[in-house]
């Protein structure tokens, strides 16, 4: 290794102290190439290496390249704009012909030769028939060159790597999981943090930005495990913990009190938002008048073209890895702009920015700003706090609704053609609300304020690429409306829409083919000659307006677009052109639009990676169709609302269109980017297409099906079930009042003269050996039954301890603690005063209890079961716990007054067999409404809260328990053998046990399956005779952002496409009980809670939604789930 | 509430202590260092989590990993060959037609070919596109996977063959 390190030749060049090595060349003769930019999951470093091993005519294989480190590369700005191979691979290239040039001269020297005629291969250079690799060239020397920018290249004739496809070299590692990215590091000692953002999520402007928080409660998370620090600085607020679930649940558990933002501009109207956001005009383009050209003009259109907010989506959620080293700090990062996020860096934390090590890892694809940069800063300012390395992940909701978002766009077109259809005027206005995001940290710690950063990234692609002898084309450079960077294809795409659109229109006006129309106006040879290949090729079907082609209900069309992407600052750099021709059907009825085929030809100049060069084409044209049909970032009130893929769907393998590629080649021409350039006609040509199949022009993406059906004037829209949603609502409100108020006026009149019941004088707890083994497995058996651990035990808290807070309509009240503690449970309870409790409701002091405790059933329990259940309790491990003061509102709280419910409700009779019944039924009718108390949750109440006297299904607690009696019950389709298989395991094959009853069938796994059988018997002969009605045919409903939610966040486990999914549902949702209560809110409490289910029982769980919805898409969620799969009930 | 899971991963049995709400990708993770399966979402939309339980796929994300306690769990790290360390013939076949490029879905959707090519051998490019319909990929590499998805599917057949004779 000494020699090697000793042996080297180099080129490098000297910026200030700092010495930029480009190529490095090692003893055994490998290369090692630097860049400054980073690989964004495209594949440059291959490319990258094809161009080194070229000019060193040395195998590819034998060439490594280091990307993104800034200890180790030339700071050569953010990887953005298509740079790579276009601009920053220049220097490298020279660099990697400079050092070919000397190992010639060295090579000469060695073997006597003329240095004019010795050659290279292979890694060696040859005279004659002798060889000399480059290792034995350098041994023993340190050669060290600053890079000389003017020593000539490789003429692209004697290209043999170059131009030729080559495999991606970080293949197999990602195939393997052996791939590091940046989330799967694990730097020794690490710790984990999560952060706790603040409710101005996504917003960067304002003088609230990294001054809302008002306070966090640090008590409300001490003592949680793996706490290791709570660390605030303005509105930075993170924890530490030793595991990132802990650190996760310990965000979500602290308590933070923040100052309430102030509203977002409605962004539902983009338009005027934008317009009216402060904004300066730049003039980009004042070629001839406009002014005259307009007035000379036979025709002239104004046309307005809207785009819209979209999220970059990065499949992995940023991630990085902070170490603070004593001053010293290592950042192990994904970002895209090393350099730039070490000047953050070293502001936020005020440290010199070369005392910074950003390491750069691979991570998910970006495809722009996205906050891969953001959490660098987090990771930093919580190493610093604690002194340890730390890893934070964010969650999907925070990169989701952090994000620096692709900002909307507005364009406004003007323009007119001469008599002779020639284009005269042109005028573009485009407003593009975005700079390239702060860093996230920076803003919330307040080392920068919320000020307005206008920036000037709009002009990308401003000027058509058409003859127009008058122009004026206008930028309007504004801040951000909230947190806005560059995506792929920046603010290009949509202008392109906006000219390529335009350009179909004055095409369409003037009665011609859109190509032929286009290549009579251009004037770029190169980009006419693009134009006309991909047409020939494509089977451009000429057309001078819309065909109008029908198949049934289908729509077919073909639309052209063309764009030279420009980027990098006014008047900019031009990357590769492109140009699409796609085929497009609507479905006149559903909105829906198709991309059949999208073939796209693209000039490149030097394509140096012909099968990379294919690949990213393919991912700008599946990516950005996704962007134009369905993409959109919708915005509540003061914030974006996506949280997740649910609310932005991306696109998916359904969709995905057949691509076909036209690569014009041209190897004597120099590389330009192909990163975003197949992205840029995209928009336009489909809306062309649209055009041509329905005469419908499509100005304002997405181009989604519900803006589709509005377009063609099908206003058979999607399901209006909101206001009825809101309405139940308020019925539910109504009827709780109207219990509350009768149970008030009950308790008034009988108050006054209610018999008092003596209190029950303390007994000691029974001495161990007092009961049999018989007995305790009989008591064990009926606690099970009774489902008392369920209600007697606190979300978290002790097993049979208390303190589970039981939701009323007339108030809460806390479950006892069971234990035989004896100060807070049964300990000090005699036999007596514990049948008592269980069948009056008489607690041992002589005290009411309210019926939620189910004594009204447990009367009936037999004397010989109730007094096992005694024995068992006062078997179980005392543990002390004091219950909480109900909280009834009055006249309810006055417990007494239970005494007088009693005397209308209560009937404490016990359970009298039915002789004309079997045994089995009779057995099944005693469990079920004895110990089982099954009518406690699925009996209707009175407005006196007293059980009806059917259990026809109702709301318990937010959760709906279903009807076991009467139609509804008939209509699923119960039997005794489906009831056997749900009481005994939780699912059967048309219902799966959730919420509570998920925890009863747990509970009731302690019981023998005789009793389970006797209670299926006895249930399934309440219900009446008859087929089940539930799967009614389900209405055809019309794809709009509902249903985009249920395909993106629901379908996967409910509609799953592999049939073996281990996560997905196994009952039918046309089965689903909650789907059939007569209101949503269990619906509600479903999405909520999400099912965790018990862990003794082959069940599934489903993850909770609540943070998930707004409550608008909630309750359109809900309508849309009732009308899809219980069409046969009557709307929610 | 922490409790024992004995799992077998990739072949090696094991058991773990680990509370009842840890999920099976934090657990594979963070605790075994597999970093084959990947985060995502949470919320079993994007499919980067899936490993398979006793053959079948499972989104590890939303799996606790108390409730795969006794199962068998294959990560992507599992699929090479033990004996030679090559690659399984999906890897093979994802590496022959480049489909990946960020790579970070890409465990999911060989993870899911595995399964798929398991129950269906020869799939149309339909039954692919549905198969893959719940997978996410924002890189656009959709067409390579189908391709590489339809190679494996040949491999698959071809082996087996071998093996026949």
């Amino acid at each position: 290794m000494t020699d090697n390190h000793t042996s080297t030749l180099e080129i490098f060049r000297q910026v200030g102290a700092v010495r930029e090595t480009f190529i490095r060349i090692d003893a055994a003769g490998q290369i090692t190439a630097y860049n400054g930019h980073v690989d964004l999951g495209t594949g440059i470093e291959v490319a990258l290496a094809q161009i080194v091993a070229e000019e060193l005519n040395i195998p590819l294989d034998r060439v490594r390249v280091v990307l993104g480190n800034t200890e180790e590369v030339p700071d050569q700005g953010p990887t953005i704009a298509s740079e790579t191979m276009q601009i920053t691979a220049i220097p490298l290239r020279k660099a990697a012909a400079q050092a070919h040039r000397q190992l010639l001269r060295l090579g000469a020297l060695r073997l006597n030769a003329p240095e004019e005629d010795v050659t290279s291969t292979d890694g060696a250079v040859h005279w004659q028939a002798e060889r000399c690799d480059y290792g034995t060239l350098i041994a023993g020397q340190e050669i060290a060159l600053p890079l000389d920018l003017e020593t000539p290249v490789k003429d692209p004739a004697h290209y043999q790597i170059v131009g030729t496809s080559a495999p991606r070299r970080d293949m197999m590692e990602k195939l393997t999981g052996q791939q590091l990215y940046v989330h799967d590091l694990d730097i020794e000692g690490m710790v984990h943090g999560h952060v706790i953002r603040p409710p101005y999520a996504g917003r960067d402007t304002g003088d609230f930005i990294g001054n809302s928080l008002i306070d966090y409660d640090a008590s409300s998370v001490s003592g949680m495990d793996g706490l290791i620090d709570v660390v605030r600085i303005g509105d930075f607020l993170g924890v530490v913990a030793e595991r990132p679930e802990q650190a996760q649940r310990i965000a979500e558990a602290l308590d933070v009190t923040w100052r309430q933002p102030p509203p977002l501009p409605d962004l539902d109207d983009l338009v005027h938002s934008l317009k009216s956001h402060p904004s300066t005009p730049r003039a980009l383009d004042r070629s001839g008048d406009f002014e005259t050209g307009m007035a000379e003009s036979a025709k002239t259109l104004a046309r307005t073209y809207v785009w819209p907010y979209h999220e970059h989506g990065s499949i992995g959620p940023s991630c990085a890895v902070a170490d603070w080293n004593g001053a010293d700090p290592i950042v192990w990062s994904g970002t895209q702009s090393p350099h730039l996020l070490r000047a953050d860096l070293a502001m936020l934390v005020d440290l010199p920015a070369e005392t910074i090590d950003v390491r750069r890892y691979q991570v998910a694809g970006c495809f722009g700003r996205n906050c891969a940069d953001d959490v660098c800063g987090d990771a930093l300012l919580l190493s610093r706090a604690t002194g340890k390395p730390v890893r934070v992940q964010l969650t999907r909701a925070q990169e989701h609704l952090w994000e620096p978002k692709g900002a909307a766009q507005i364009m406004e077109v003007e323009g007119g053609m001469t008599a002779g259809n020639d284009l005269h005027a042109y005028a573009l206005d485009t407003w593009y609300p975005s700079n390239r995001g702060p860093n996230l940290a920076l803003l919330l710690t307040g080392v920068i304020s919320g000020e307005p950063r206008p920036a000037d990234m709009g002009d990308r692609t401003s000027i058509p690429p058409y003859r127009v002898p008058h122009k004026k084309i206008t930028v309007h450079d504004m801040a951000p409306i909230v947190r806005a960077a560059y995506i792929r294809g920046v603010s290009a795409l949509p202008n392109t829409f906006a000219h390529e659109s335009f350009i179909d229109e004055m095409a369409f006006e003037a009665s011609e083919d859109p190509v032929a129309f286009r290549l009579r106006h251009m004037t770029d040879p190169r980009e006419a000659e693009l134009v006309r290949r991909t047409a020939e090729a494509a089977g451009w079907e000429k057309h001078d307006g819309p065909r109008f082609r029908r198949e049934g209900r289908m729509a077919f069309g073909q639309g052209f677009a063309f764009a030279t992407y420009v980027h990098g600052t006014f008047p900019g750099v031009a990357a590769a052109s492109a140009a699409w021709v796609v085929d497009v059907s609507v479905d006149l009825e559903s909105g829906v639009v198709t991309l059949h085929r999208v073939f796209v030809g693209q000039d490149q100049g030097l394509a140096i990676n012909p099968d990379g060069v294919r690949q990213q084409i393919h991912g700008n044209v599946i990516q950005t169709a996704g962007r134009v049909l369905t993409e959109q970032v919708t915005f509540d009130e003061i914030t974006p609302t996506p949280k997740s893929w649910a609310t932005y769907p991306i696109q998916t393998f359904s969709e995905v269109p057949d691509i076909q590629t036209l690569i014009v080649s041209r190897p004597e021409d120099p590389p330009l980017g192909v990163g975003e350039s197949a992205a840029v006609p995209s928009a336009a040509a489909i809306a062309n297409a649209i055009f041509d199949a329905t005469g419908v022009r499509m100005r304002e993406a997405p181009f989604t099906p519900e803006a589709m059906r509005k377009a063609l004037g099908n206003t058979d829209g999607p399901l209006r079930l909101q206001g009825q949603a809101e309405a139940n609502d308020n019925g539910r409100r109504n009827k709780l009042l109207g219990w509350a108020g009768a149970l008030a006026g009950a308790l008034t009149l009988g108050a006054v003269s209610l018999p008092l019941h003596p209190p029950i004088q303390p007994s000691p707890a029974p001495k161990p050996g007092t009961f049999s083994a018989e007995t305790l497995e009989r008591g064990r058996q009926v606690f099970a039954l009774g489902d008392c651990a369920i209600c007697h035990t606190a979300d978290g808290g002790l097993t049979n301890a208390g303190g589970r807070a039981m939701e009323t309509p007339f108030g809460t009240v806390w479950t006892t603690n069971l234990t035989p503690d004896p100060d807070t449970g049964l300990g000090n309870w005699s036999y007596e005063a514990f049948s008592r409790a269980m069948r009056r409701g008489i607690s041992r002091d002589g005290s009411h209890l309210y019926p939620a405790f189910p004594y009204t059933s447990f009367a009936k329990i037999g004397e010989e079961d109730m007094f096992a259940l005694y024995a068992h309790l006062q078997t179980l491990e005392p543990v002390k716990a004091e219950t909480p003061t109900a909280q009834m509102m009055a006249p309810v709280n006055i417990r007494s007054g239970m005494a007088l419910w009693n005397a209308a409700y209560h009937d404490a009779a016990p359970f009298q067999p039915d002789a004309s019944a079997s045994e089995i039924w009779n057995r099944g009718k005693y469990l079920v409404e004895a110990a089982g108390h099954c009518s406690a949750c699925h009996a209707p109440r009175n407005l006196l809260g007293a059980e009806q006297s059917l259990m026809t299904g109702t709301m318990v607690d937010g959760w709906f328990a279903p009807a076991l009696q009467g139609t509804e019950a008939g209509a699923r389709g119960w039997t005794a053998d489906s009831l056997f298989a749900y009481l005994r395991t939780g699912l059967s094959d048309h219902a799966a046990a959730a919420g509570p009853m998920a925890e009863v069938v747990s509970s009731m796994t302690a019981l023998p399956d005789d009793d389970i059988r006797a209670m299926s018997v006895y249930l399934a002969s309440l219900i009446p005779p008859g087929a089940p009605t539930m799967h009614a045919t389900p209405p055809s409903l019309a794809p709009d952002a509902t249903h985009r939610i249920f395909e993106s966040a629901c379908a996967v486990c409910h509609d799953p496409a592999m049939p073996d999914l281990v996560t997905a549902a196994r009952v039918p949702l046309a089965a689903s009980a909650v789907l059939r209560a007569p209101t949503p809110e269990a619906f509600r409490s479903l999405l909520d809670q999400g099912i965790e289910a018990p862990v003794n029982l082959d069940l599934r769980d489903m993850p909770s939604f609540r943070n998930e919805f707004t409550s608008a898409q909630r309750d359109s969620l809900a309508a849309y789930m009732r009308a899809r799969f219980a069409p046969d009930l009557p709307a929610w | 509430m922490a409790g024992t899971i004995k799992l077998t991963v990739n072949g090696q049995a094991l058991s773990l202590d680990a509370d009842t709400h840890l999920t099976l990708l934090d657990l594979l993770r963070h605790r075994l260092g597999l970093n084959g399966p990947k985060y995502g979402c949470g919320m079993a939309q994007c499919g980067a989590c899936t490993v398979l339980v006793d053959g079948a796929p499972a989104r590890a994300c939303v799996l606790r990993a108390v409730k795969a306690n006794g199962a068998s769990v294959t990560t992507l790290e599992g699929l090479p060959d033990t004996e030679t360390g090559e690659m399984h013939p999906v890897q093979q076949a994802f590496d022959e037609k480049q489909a990946a490029q960020c790579g970070y879905c890409i465990n999911g959707m060989i993870m899911n070919t595995v399964a798929l090519l398991a129950h269906n051998p020869s799939p149309t490019d339909d039954d692919i596109r549905q198969a893959h319909r719940h997978h996410l990929c924002r890189c656009g590499t959709h067409l390579e996977i189908i391709a590489a998805v339809r190679t494996a599917a040949e491999n698959l057949a071809a082996k087996t063959e071998e093996h026949a004779r």
